[in-house]
């Protein structure tokens, strides 16, 4: 039979009143099948904008508050009104800066106003924390203070521009979802989110803030202190990898990337070992600087334990000192299949120096080292002038509560989070059944930090 | 004809009803009962938490012995289980240990890090097919941006940022992780620190990515399919 006579025959049957009947059901069926979902779909747009729009309103709510809050510090009186609203401002901006990220627009439309967002919260929470040490606001950055209410005023009232066009629904976010939903799909020049790009136009002369917070932008240009030696081309790269990882293993090192971006520029070179699959490669990062290994990797499995942490943490002391790292200490480590990823700091003249970090990832079968990370010992590793502390440990452990109970005390220098260095008392205490760390400053008796211990079977944490 | 149509439909529900079966029980060799004499770290989860219950008093050893028998036995009485003294499904669950239950079926779930979990599911929805190094690299840029005042500042903000990622967008991030995959390793080494971009905020696939905007980043490094930039 030809389809010709198929369709005739179906149109034959179809005279049909049986099947006539049939077909109606058939349709009646899809009909309501069709309406459910288009329901649905419906409604889950609707909550789906509802939900953008509350990060929006919330969003413009925030701003308007980190506005006012930013004005009130400006003119706060007291030391203790200034710290209690630039604390404010901090949350405040906080909160805005989480609601934004929150929005169906493409990341890079905002990420000046994100910016801000995020700085005038560090900035507020850095003087607020000025402010709590007892010393005082200085005039420059009072005028920073100024500058950002300045923008703060710019972009509450774009976004109360933008909020009348959402009012009067010539954005919708689903358009803007369906069109963005993906940073690498073609996005195309329409309206709303243009209204974004106007919005992070406000931010187009921001200035670079500087200041004692984690955001602040001299860190991304900080100079690594730990990097010394002469430029080395990649084939005496070549030869330094092939030393680190040991001549006798090595079957093949290629050059396999070369990053000559940002402060620390590297060679990358991918290796295969004799002794193991040819799939099974370790991949190293050398600076281009002075040879120094930036980090290792080597994905190999680790079918079983047999060795314990704390050989391991002796093989990877070994393993360093081996490499030309001297004077490493042991910190905490982790465990997860059948492999240690080992914490080590500097120590010199009995001072345990953590900015000066190295990790090493031990396969707990062989005691082979399958990692190394430098980046922290690279960034600020150098022989430091200790000063003799300014206070006795006795003195020092008069500042800590007396609940608590102290095991043991030693000196160390710690990171704060914007990347300058504190020296410390140490105590090691325990309250609760559980471990603390204490850092009393050694010149002042501030007390700098306390870092909760958290062991586990898999591994020594600090939080 | 007719009898033809009754075998298919006693077939189907034969093959229904197998499914349910197979459902209910299918679970059950993975859920390892702790009983006296065992010794690990089941056992081990299990005494930490009688005891921070109020049920154990002795000494958190890692060994199944005639006190944690007890501790057992009274947990199972206070909350109406069966009273026998072995640590059950049941008994397991009500103590809130469903980790030790799912412990090798679903490795992801085998860690208590939401962080990690969530770092492992993004790079297996992104990146499954790279080789290890890429997928590092994919975790290493999710935890850069963290840190970029850009971006969010958690990595549950970063991966579900509208349109960041095409597979939170696709749904491909709920992809079960595969038995021997790399990328709950890969999670790890990045949060531990491990970064073989040097600091990137970006990636994309150049055979794949229609943005233009993307295209105006400087690439800093390629590592397998994907162009990494800052």
């Amino acid at each position: 039979m030809g389809i010709r006579e198929k369709l005739l025959d179906f149109k034959r049957r179809l005279q049909d009143r049986k099947m006539y009947s049939i077909v109606i059901v058939i349709i009646a069926v899809i009909s309501i099948w069709g309406i459910n979902q288009y329901r649905h779909s419906a409604s889950l747009k609707q909550e789906l904008n509802n939900n953008y729009n509350r990060a929006f309103y919330d969003l413009l709510g925030y701003v308007n508050n980190v506005e006012v809050l930013l004005v009130k510090a400006l003119i706060a009186s007291t030391p203790e009104k200034t710290a209690g609203t630039l604390q404010e401002a901090w949350r405040q901006a906080n909160m805005a800066q989480t609601n934004l990220g929150q929005l169906p627009v493409s990341q890079h439309i905002l990420a000046k106003t994100s910016k801000f967002l995020t700085q005038v919260g560090d900035l507020a929470y850095s003087l607020n924390n000025t402010t709590m040490a007892g010393n005082t606001i200085t005039e420059k950055d009072y005028q920073t203070v100024e500058k950002l209410y300045g923008y703060s005023i710019e972009l509450g009232k774009s976004l109360d521009d933008l909020q009348q066009q959402l009012s009067f629904k010539r954005i919708k976010w689903d358009e803007l979802t369906r069109r963005g939903a993906s940073i690498f799909r073609k996005t195309s020049a329409d309206m709303p989110s243009q209204q974004f790009e106007n919005i992070d136009k406000t931010f187009q002369e921001y200035p670079t803030l500087i200041y004692d917070g984690p955001f602040s932008d001299h860190l991304t240009t900080l100079e690594p202190k730990g990097i010394t030696g002469n430029m080395l081309n990649a084939d005496q790269g070549r030869e330094k990898v092939t030393e680190f990882l040991g001549k006798d293993r090595v079957a093949s090192l290629e050059l396999t990337g070369q990053n000559d971006d940002g402060p620390i520029k590297t060679f990358t070179y991918t290796a295969a070992f004799k002794d193991n699959p040819e799939e099974q490669k370790a991949i190293v990062d050398i600076t281009q600087k002075g040879g120094h290994v930036y980090w290792m990797l080597y994905n190999r499995p680790v079918p079983e334990k047999k060795i314990t942490v704390d050989h391991a943490k002796e093989l990877g002391r070994k393993f360093l000192e081996e490499k030309g790292f001297k004077n490493m200490a042991d910190t905490y480590y982790t465990q997860e299949d059948n492999t240690a990823v080992i914490n080590y700091a500097y120590k010199q003249d009995n001072v345990i120096i953590y900015p000066d970090l190295i990790k090493v990832k031990i396969a707990l079968d062989n005691g082979e080292v399958l990692g190394i990370e430098a980046k922290g010992y690279l960034y600020s590793h150098r022989e430091r002038s200790i000063p003799s502390p300014g206070i006795t440990a006795d003195e020092a452990k008069s500042k800590i509560n007396e609940r608590i109970e102290i095991l043991s005390s030693g000196l160390a220098i710690i990171p704060t989070n914007f990347k300058t260095e504190l020296f410390t008392y140490e105590f090691k205490g325990k309250m609760y059944g559980r471990d603390f760390l204490i850092y009393i400053n050694a010149k002042t008796g501030k007390e700098e930090n306390i870092l909760l211990i958290i062991d586990t079977p898999n591994g020594i944490l600090t939080m | 004809m007719k009898n033809a149509k009754k075998t298919i439909f006693i077939f189907l529900i034969i093959l229904l009803s197998n499914l349910s079966l197979s459902g209910s029980y299918g679970t059950r060799p993975l859920t390892p009962s702790l009983r006296l004499g065992d010794r690990n770290e089941n056992v081990l989860r299990l005494q930490q938490r009688l005891s921070n219950w109020g049920y154990y008093k002795g000494e958190i050893s890692g060994y199944f012995d005639k006190d944690t028998f007890n501790a057992v036995r009274q947990f199972q009485h206070s909350y109406g289980l069966p009273v026998y003294g072995t640590a059950d499904k049941h008994t397991i669950l009500a103590l809130g240990l469903s980790k030790i239950i799912f412990t090798g079926v679903v490795h992801a779930q085998a860690t208590g890090n939401s962080d990690e979990q969530l770092l492992a599911r993004a790079i297996n929805g992104e990146a499954r097919g790279e080789p290890y190094e890429g997928q590092v690299a994919v975790g290493a840029v999710i935890i850069n941006r963290t840190r970029d005042p850009a971006f969010p500042k958690t990595i549950a903000g970063v991966i579900y940022q509208p349109g960041a990622f095409t597979a939170v967008s696709d749904g491909q991030i709920n992809i079960a992780i595969k038995e021997g995959s790399t990328v709950l390793k890969a999670a790890r080494d990045a949060l531990n620190g491990w970064d073989p971009t040097g600091g990137c905020i970006y990636y994309w696939n150049p055979a794949t990515a229609t943005s233009k905007w993307i295209w105006s980043r400087q690439v800093v490094k390629k590592i397998g399919k994907h162009n990494f930039a800052k």
